[in-house]
């Protein structure tokens, strides 16, 4: 009697492990696995009407039988535990499957992009305060006396022609460069004085394609003990390969600015064609780009602002950005800067 | 300039490579615009003209029999009706090219063989319309034979040469001409000046009352015979781009030329009492210029008059009335100097522009004067002038000042080493008087020379000669200076971060027309006094620009095809606060199109100032020109303003045809304060607690100031408004919002009571302050 009672426990509890073990491999998710939880191993479920049966069985039989029954539940936790991870891997592996379109725009957005001009300004000026130059700035209207005869250009000079003005007043008018800021530098500050001065400038030109009445420069002032022409040299040539590439290069002509003695020209060797002139269209043939004007600071700027010429020395230099900008980015036409075209400062950025 | 280099080759021994000329000019400062090239001509001689036939086939065609120095004469048909025996004219042989890819072939003529052409100046490459019609006219002293090609060197290209103003001399042929020759080391042959005076009576006189004539030669040549110039001479003034008009006028404008000494010639008769007075003109004098117009005068020019008033307008235009005519025989030569800036502003008050003048402004050196004078008095005689001593008025031509040299000077401003031989040898080859002195050298500029004051002038002459390629490259080490780049810097983080927040970068012009702030203010809206041009170009560029956003607005509009629209723009802008005009760096903004402009464009510059300032700026109601009266927010960062965000002002929207939901900023960038240097906060080791609070409150009650109020309650770490609903539930005149509160305390964990009791505290004090009311408190946590 006991031992058919232990034994028909034992059968019991195997038929149901049985269908057990179907229902769990039947069940395709969660949540019919949950059910399945539910009907053997529930408050009400299978495993506690077989637990019911513990009370019929003679006493001393009832301890085994308990641990019979809690073995066969930890087993079937077990089993349920691994086909619910069993089923979170599938749904996994099914959703590697997935697609979606990835040409579909998302929301709208912008690039965002400097001015070409301000570009310039920036990898210039990099370059400049890297060698220990400062970066000032500084007004657009301008006196007469900083504009021209501070810088040795007294009224009625020739080259005032060339430089030709907006005018305010009869003293204040649209500096005609950015070299008006040498003059203050250098009043507000002795030598040694290391600057460049980027900024807008204004000729009283007619627009066309080569011509803008406002534009952009770099000036350039070193002054000091021992500064010379080779200095000069070697800052411009630095400028350039920061601005053209490596293999850029310098080369100085003779000019004439009031306020610098020598003077020179600034060409640089063509970025288009390396030098090699010909048929190159960015150069028109001469294998050369002028980009600006430069020399020693004339002794009577020096003087006018209070440095003695005997005893310091010093070059200075202007250049346009607008074009280095047509040459950097092979643009013909300079109204192309202030028309602002979407698709110009986007497009160089 | 135009330089016919074949011109050149008559003082100096160049190469025959152009290319090298052109060059060796631009390494001495003479850039060369354009190197003007001459057409391809070959095989045209000169030949007399022995006989003149009837064409027994053609009334309008003659046969000519041409001696070319061979022993068979030519035969040659021509259509040219100023052929006549013993004419010396440019013949094209079989085979010839001539301008205008012409080629020369044996043909028949109305049934008559023709070996050859007989050429117009035109044929030859010259401007047609400056030489006689029909056939060439050479001079009767050449040789049949002569290749006319290579005698004239028509095949050298001209050269537009730029010169600059601070060299005058080299406005002439000789002035680039000594360059080259300096350069090259070669000699240079100056043109004759030598004439045999003839004596006669003194019966020209000259009164000088203005200062402004420096030096006035002038010389009488007389039993001239007016007709065409020498071939030599007319092809020499047509390549030079000067117009041939007779043997006088002719000499003139070739010595100013040659020479770049400006000449004037009157005809000697038409000068009343042969006296000429050099003085300021009368205010409201009349003159007829030689090129016919009236011209009325005031005291800013110079007339040489004479006893009849004005009869040429000093160093700018000779008189109609003295002017050189075909029966002139007597000339008065003037060659005079003027003070530059003078006679600069007269040409500039009467728009009226000279070879002459050109020159003139730019102060010519004085001995050029009596050089110019002596050059013309020789091509005279050689026309057949009788030609008088020349006499002068005026400054006397002072010995130069001699300039010193220091030993060393070179080397401190080059930068390298420039022997003392090179030294002397170079300032001579350009006609430097140089002497050696116990620390230098002494250094006498040439005559020609004005421009030479001190060391440094020197020192760009040693440069020029000895090249400026011998500048040696060196990176110079930069001593420590006190002088700060941070105005660039912060302008410069500026541009970035709007770059980098999607924003475009714009240049815009800053002159604009009266109407930008004339349609502003006629729509109400505030305009500053403008800035105004006195002397502008036109009308469009008259006022300078009081704000960016005119222009950004009318890019927006433009393209309206771009949508979300973001650009911004950072410069300066301008008023006019008298006495003194204003000038401000800011930087505007605008937004247009996408999901809630104002509100992205509020969120970037907000994120803006952060980056720039390190401070965030405490968002206001506030007004400002351009942006809509009750959608605008001031921006303070401390006590300062630093700018103002809003949606356009629906105004100027409608001016400037863009929607009404654009959005505009402006930043005054001098207001930012320096970028202040935050504290370090450790974050809580105790977990934040999210509540979501709802109160309805009145319509005008802003959500920063609730959140501002939130924040006053101590265990707030933030607050933040994200959803605002009005409607039936809540009621007429007002609205709900709903705030986040994240609660966290730095010294405990903060319990359901802590945040409920903190809750209560908000409440009541929004209640108080707002009259808010809450919609139902809901926790997350
Ligand atoms: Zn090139």
């Amino acid at each position: 009697m006991t031992m058919i009672g232990m034994s028909e426990l034992e059968a019991n509890l195997a038929a149901l492990t049985a269908r057990f073990d179907a229902a769990v491999a039947n069940a395709s998710d969660g949540r019919a696995l949950d059910e399945v939880r539910v009907a053997f191993l529930g408050r009400s479920g299978e495993v506690t009407g077989v637990r019911r049966g513990i009370g019929n069985l003679p006493p001393a039989e009832r301890p085994s039988a308990g641990k019979v029954i809690n073995a066969a539940v930890e087993a079937m936790e077990a089993k349920l535990t691994e086909a619910a991870a069993g089923i979170d891997r599938a749904a996994l592996e099914r959703s590697l499957g997935d697609t979606i379109d990835v040409t579909f725009p998302g929301p709208p957005a912008t690039i965002g992009a400097l001015h070409p001009v301000r570009q310039i300004g920036i990898d210039v000026a990099r370059y400049f305060t890297r060698h220990g130059f400062a970066v000032v700035l500084g007004p657009e209207i301008e006196t007469d006396a900083n504009n021209f005869d501070a810088l040795n250009i007294p009224p009625d000079h020739p080259a005032r022609e060339g430089l030709d003005s907006f005018y305010l007043r009869p003293d204040l008018l649209l500096r005609t460069h950015t070299s008006p800021m040498q003059v203050r530098s250098m009043r507000q500050h002795g030598p040694p004085i290391a600057i460049i001065v980027p900024g807008k400038a204004y000729r009283r030109d007619a627009v066309d394609a080569r011509h803008l009445y406002m534009f952009h420069q770099v000036e350039g002032l070193m002054v000091g003990r021992g500064i010379h022409f080779g200095h000069l040299k070697g800052m411009l040539v630095g400028m350039c390969r920061e601005l053209f590439g490596p293999s850029a290069d310098v080369r100085f002509r003779p000019s004439f600015f009031p306020f610098t003695e020598p003077s020179a020209e600034i060409d640089v060797k063509c970025p288009a064609c390396e030098g090699r002139g010909g048929e190159c269209r960015t150069c028109g043939g001469s294998g050369w780009i002028e980009i600006g004007g430069s020399g020693m600071v004339h002794p009577n700027v020096l003087r006018s602002v209070g440095y003695d010429p005997d005893d310091v020395s010093g070059w200075a230099f202007g250049c346009g950005l607008e074009r280095i900008a047509m040459k950097r980015y092979d643009i013909d036409d300079i109204r192309a800067f202030v028309e602002n075209q979407p698709s110009f400062a986007e497009g160089l950025s | 300039m135009k330089v016919p280099i074949a011109w050149l080759r008559d003082y100096v021994a160049l190469p025959e490579d152009n290319d090298e000329i052109v060059a060796r000019l631009t390494a001495l400062g003479f850039p060369v615009d354009e190197v003007i090239e001459r057409p391809q001509l070959t095989n045209v001689v000169a030949g007399r003209i022995a006989k003149v036939a009837p064409h027994p086939n053609a009334d309008r065609l003659v046969l000519c029999t041409i001696d070319t120095g061979e022993s068979e004469q030519l035969h040659i048909a021509t259509a040219a009706t100023n052929v006549a025996e013993g004419q010396i004219v440019p013949v094209a042989r079989i085979g010839a090219q001539l301008a205008g890819g012409l080629t020369i072939a044996p043909r028949k003529m109305r049934g008559v063989d023709s070996q050859g052409m007989l050429c117009s100046a035109e044929e030859l490459g010259l401007p047609g319309e400056w030489f006689e019609d029909g056939i060439m006219q050479l001079d009767y002293a050449m040789d049949p034979g002569t290749d006319v090609v290579e005698r004239f060197r028509l095949t050298d290209p001209v050269l537009e040469v730029d010169v600059t103003p601070n060299r005058p001399d080299a406005l002439s042929m000789i002035g680039l001409a000594r360059e080259l020759a300096a350069s090259f080391g070669t000699e240079l042959h100056e043109p004759g000046m030598l004439v045999k005076y003839e004596d006669g009576p003194e019966d020209a006189r000259v009164t000088i009352e203005t200062l402004d004539c420096k030096r006035f030669v002038f010389q009488r040549i007389h039993g001239l015979r007016v007709r065409p110039a020498h071939a030599w001479m007319r092809v020499r003034l047509a390549l030079a781009g000067q117009r041939p008009i007779n043997n006088v006028v002719d000499v003139s404008n070739f010595v100013m030329l040659e020479m770049g000494q400006p000449l004037h010639f009157f005809d000697f008769e038409k000068v009343a009492g042969g006296h000429l007075i050099v003085r300021d003109a009368r205010d409201g004098e009349s003159f007829t210029t030689l090129d016919d117009q009236d011209r009325t005068l005031d005291s800013r020019m110079i007339v040489i008059a004479d006893e009849e008033g004005p009869t040429s307008l000093a160093g700018i235009m000779g008189g109609l009335r003295s002017e050189v005519s075909e029966t002139t025989t007597d000339v008065l030569v003037e060659a005079a100097n003027w003070t530059g800036p003078r006679i600069r502003r007269a040409s500039l008050a009467l728009k009226l522009r000279t070879e002459a003048s050109g020159r003139f402004e730019k102060s010519l050196p004085l001995a050029l004067a009596d050089i110019g004078a002596a050059r013309a008095a020789r091509l005279l005689e050689q026309e057949g002038g009788g030609v008088r001593m020349p006499r002068s008025g005026g400054r006397g031509v002072p010995d130069p000042t001699p300039v010193k040299l220091r030993a060393g000077e070179v080397e401190r401003l080059l930068g390298f080493a420039v022997s003392d031989d090179e030294i002397e040898r170079g300032l001579t080859a350009l006609g430097f008087g140089v002497r050696r002195t116990d620390d230098g050298f002494s250094v006498t500029a040439p005559y020609w020379r004005n421009d030479i004051a001190m060391a440094a002038d020197l020192v760009e002459e040693i440069a020029r000669v000895v090249g400026y390629d011998r500048v040696q490259a060196e990176t110079p080490t930069v001593a420590p200076q006190d002088l700060e780049s941070a105005e660039f810097d912060r302008e410069t983080q500026l541009a970035t971060t709007m770059a980098g927040l999607g924003y475009t970068e714009a240049i815009s012009l800053s002159l604009q027309p009266a109407a930008v702030a004339n349609a502003w203010r006629s729509n109400g809206i505030a305009v500053d006094d403008v800035v105004e041009i006195v002397n502008p170009l036109s009308e469009d560029q008259r006022f300078m620009r009081f704000s960016l956003a005119p222009a950004l607005l009318e890019f927006a509009a433009r393209d309206r095809a771009v949508r979300p629209y973001r650009a911004f723009e950072l410069g300066h802008v301008f008023t006019d606060a008298r006495p003194d005009p204003h000038e401000t760096v800011q930087l505007t903004a605008l937004h247009a199109g996408g999901e809630s402009a104002f509100g992205r464009l509020k969120s970037d510059v907000l994120a803006l100032v952060r980056r720039v300032t390190g401070a965030g700026a405490h968002v206001e109601r506030g007004t400002f020109p351009s942006l809509h009266p009750g959608k605008t927010a001031a921006l303070r960062v401390g006590e300062r303003i630093v700018g103002y965000v809003g949606v356009v002002d629906p105004r100027l929207a409608h001016v400037y045809d863009v929607a009404d939901t654009t959005a505009l900023a402006t930043l005054f960038v001098e207001a930012f304060p320096p970028r202040s240097v935050p504290h370090y906060v450790a974050p809580s080791k105790f977990p934040p607690l999210d509540r979501d609070l709802a109160v309805v409150v009145p319509l005008d009650v802003l959500a920063g100031d609730l959140v501002d109020a939130a924040k006053s309650e101590p265990l707030v770490r933030s607050a933040t408004v994200f959803d605002e609903y009005r409607g039936p539930q809540v009621g007429e005149g007002k609205k709900s919002l709903a705030l986040r509160i994240v609660l966290q305390s730095s010294d405990a964990t903060l319990t359901d009571d802590d945040a409920d009791a903190a809750m209560a505290r908000i409440i009541a004090t929004l209640r108080e302050r707002f009259g808010a009311v809450p919609r139902g408190a809901a926790s997350t946590a």
